[in-house]
């Protein structure tokens, strides 16, 4: 009897030591974030039925938006990485006056209403905008296009990927870059071997971050590209032209390959973390 | 084999003028200084890290004072080494040689007669972060080495380690300097270079002279 409270009483001790009031607040408060952020997403999943998910993953127009959206966002994360990462490098790397402006004018389009960045897009693709003439010279319509919808997603994600690389090079010791100057190379082959390689795991967490961003981007999307329609657009078409249920098997699926796609990346890029 | 004509670089609080010193082909040659009194600066300028605002540099009767780092026939070992965190022994010390575009073999050759000379073989395969104080200083000077220049610029190498370390270091650095090479060595620790400098000085920056 006396060993089992004094067994009772050591219990007690490790849990008064191991949660204390604040913790017990701050595992309370966290659970409820948490809830906030799961239920609404287990809500759905839960209340469209697999017969109906199996369906909609048949659907050709659903399995088409699908294939633009990762495409078109993989895409122009791609492309737009060649010019964000040199402004990245030269954002962490040199001091000019200004610098905070730039700062400031590289982080608009996270604080831009997104109906705003579309029409901004929309004005610089439109047919009267010099590179809507160019492109009409050519004989296209950008207005409406797959290079519309690139645009417009990566308008409104590059900054994820300026931030995440500049604090990367950031993090980079100077003096490795002296050092390898200093050892014979180039600029561009200290940016190439030493800065890039070394601020890999930032730029891969920006790479993924200004994709995600880039594929779940609607608002701006659906100004200047209603069709083809990406599936945000398309959630929202389904939702406006026949109701919640039709919508909500298209955003499952959505988001089960969302998902998927993060995990792969995520694992591609732990592994190429490990240096 | 290096020539510093009246340099003069400003940046923050130090202010280096008229700074002046010419050494021989094999000189060892000691700067004295407290720390914080710009010698790295002073180093930093040989190498072309910094630009200078007056003054001229020449190396093996070369004009360097407006030429890259990249091509100034200078290397420096750095006092925290500075070793590539991503690569491992073998691929810092091949690196210089990799960029200079030599054959695989001959790299591979290079780099394993340089880590036999200073004794890091059995390390060639760790990265960095494994090696201790007194490793990552061969192997930081191996990577300076290969690149056989005319010049070696020392930032307080002794600095960080241990006294037995040290005893061997100084004898690492005396068996470099018989190789012919011209080295500036910066400390302030006048005892450290006691047993290597052939030639010292104490370093004024802002009375911009030196005194021997």
């Amino acid at each position: 009897m006396v060993f089992l409270i004094f067994a009772l009483k050591c219990k007690a001790m490790r849990f008064s030591q191991n949660y204390s009031a604040l913790r017990l607040v701050f595992l309370f408060l966290s659970g409820l974030m948490l809830l906030f952020i799961v239920a609404p997403l287990l809500g759905l999943f839960f209340s469209t039925s697999l017969p109906n998910l199996f369906e909609t993953a048949k659907d050709t127009q659903v399995k088409g938006s699908i294939a633009l959206t990762l495409g078109v966002s993989a895409l122009f994360t791609v492309l737009a990485a060649f010019f964000a990462l040199p402004l990245a490098y030269l954002m962490a790397r040199k001091e000019f006056r200004g610098k905070a402006f730039l700062q400031g004018l590289i982080d608009l389009p996270i604080v831009l209403p997104h109906s705003a960045a579309g029409i901004a897009v929309l004005g610089f693709i439109a047919r009267d905008s010099a590179l809507g003439k160019l492109a009409e010279a050519l004989g296209l319509n950008l207005v409406g296009s797959p290079f519309a919808i690139g645009v417009a997603m990566a308008f409104v994600s590059v900054p994820f990927l300026i931030n995440a690389a500049r604090d990367g090079f950031q993090a980079v010791p100077l003096r490795l870059e002296q050092a390898a100057q200093s050892l014979g190379a180039s600029p561009f082959r200290v940016f190439r071997q030493i800065s890039l390689p070394l601020a890999k795991p930032s730029v891969i967490t920006g790479l993924v971050l200004m994709f995600a961003r880039g594929m779940s981007e609607f608002g701006a999307v659906v100004i200047v590209a209603y069709h083809p329609m990406t599936t945000p657009v398309l959630i929202f078409d389904r939702f406006n032209s026949y109701g919640l249920e039709y919508a909500k098997p298209v955003a499952v699926l959505f988001i089960i390959i969302c998902i998927l796609v993060f995990m792969v990346l995520r694992l591609v890029g732990r592994k190429n973390n490990k240096v | 084999m290096l020539k510093c004509c009246e340099l003069e670089y400003k940046v923050g609080s130090f202010h280096l003028k008229d700074f002046s010193l010419e050494l021989q082909k094999g000189d060892y040659c000691a700067l004295f200084g407290p720390s914080g009194s710009g010698k790295t600066v002073l180093l930093e300028l040989i190498a072309g890290l910094r630009p200078l605002k007056k003054g001229s540099i020449f190396i093996d009767g070369m004009d360097c004072t407006h030429m890259p780092p990249q091509r100034r026939p200078a290397g420096i070992l750095f006092q925290d080494y500075a070793l590539f965190p991503h690569m491992n022994v073998f691929d810092n010390i091949a690196w210089p040689l990799v960029i200079r575009g030599l054959k695989k073999l001959e790299i591979k050759q290079t780099v394993t007669q340089m880590a036999e000379d200073l004794d890091i073989v059995r390390h060639l395969s760790r990265m960095p972060e494994l090696l201790s104080g007194g490793e990552k200083q061969r192997v930081a000077l191996a990577r300076t080495l290969v690149i056989h220049p005319k010049v070696l610029l020392l930032d307080e190498p002794l600095s960080a380690l241990d006294a037995p370390l040290r005893d061997q270091s100084i004898q690492l650095l005396k068996n470099v300097s018989q190789t012919g090479i011209t080295i500036l060595h910066v400390t302030h620790d006048q005892a450290e270079v006691d047993a290597l400098a052939n030639r010292s000085f104490a370093f004024e920056p802002d009375h911009g002279i030196i005194v021997p």
